[in-house]
């Protein structure tokens, strides 16, 4: 059986997730933010990095997001199935530039959102097509 | 973006294979178990008899391998690219699924896998 009802709490569930995502995401380069300058060429260089990245209390909150994430998630999936939940959870695909712009001060072009769309009906594509294929070997 | 961005690019490619191997791995453990649960009690017994499995802790292990390549890419290149050319992973899953595990993989996902492709492709030419 395929449950695909999106109730507006499970919309609202998905919406709050993206945004988790993301913000983990956020997150992670605020993590990696203070280790832009190191070099890794070797075990020793490698250690230095991680040892940046691990007490940085960003990496704690990413993972804290993750979590959160990761519970929600599993109560979506519990409701809706996954073909009806990546397309409408890949609206990240679209948050991650507008948080880049807005807190990272990163440049995205109209040739990166060409890419970005193609990624976004890619992404969709191959979600949905799981219970259409099902569909059309009944 | 100071540096090469197909360095990058292989570095990304390398996150999202460890983080295909922890789910084949993952996937693989949880299908060896059964799947019949219905209350809080075998969602705990389920969780035990995942963590006695060694492929789940081989799975951890390429997990933490993941973030660490990832935390690597996102000090040296821009947020927006790297999220969107991460999205590369729906293809690996897709190859994998296809020649590992013998899913059916049909027509509709390989079209989306060559618009996630055609997508990377022009990220990647636009942040040269």
């Amino acid at each position: 059986m395929i449950k695909n009802r999106v109730t507006l709490k499970i919309l609202l569930f998905l919406v709050v997730s993206d945004f988790l995502e993301t913000f983990s995401q956020f997150f992670f380069k605020k993590t990696a933010i203070p280790a832009s300058g190191l070099d890794v060429k070797n075990i020793p260089d490698a250690l230095i990095f991680l040892n940046t990245v691990f007490f940085s209390p960003y990496l704690w909150i990413a993972f804290l997001l993750v979590f959160l994430t990761f519970v929600l998630w599993s109560t979506i999936l519990s409701k809706i199935d996954l073909s009806v939940a990546v397309p409408i959870a890949s609206f990240s695909y679209i948050l991650v530039p507008l948080v880049s712009i807005i807190f990272l001060h990163e440049k995205v072009s109209a040739l990166d959102w060409t890419g970005i769309i193609f990624i976004l009906s890619g992404v969709i594509f191959v979600s949905i097509s799981s219970h259409k294929d099902g569909a059309a070997t009944q | 973006m100071k540096t090469n961005v197909l360095f990058i690019i292989s570095l990304i490619v390398l996150a999202a294979s460890f983080d295909t191997i922890n789910q084949l791995l993952l996937k693989n453990s949880i299908n060896s178990l059964s799947s019949n649960i219905n209350s809080i009690k075998k969602v705990i017994v389920f969780i035990g008899k995942l963590l006695l499995i060694p492929q789940v802790w081989i799975g951890f292990f390429f997990c933490c391998l993941s973030l660490a390549v990832w935390l690597f890419v996102l000090s040296k290149a821009d947020l927006n690219f790297a999220f969107c050319a991460d999205s590369m992973h729906y293809i690996f899953i897709a190859l994998a699924s296809r020649f590992i595990l013998k899913e059916k993989v049909g027509l509709w996902r390989w079209v989306g896998t060559a618009s996630i492709i055609v997508g990377i492709i022009l990220l990647t030419i636009s942040n040269r």
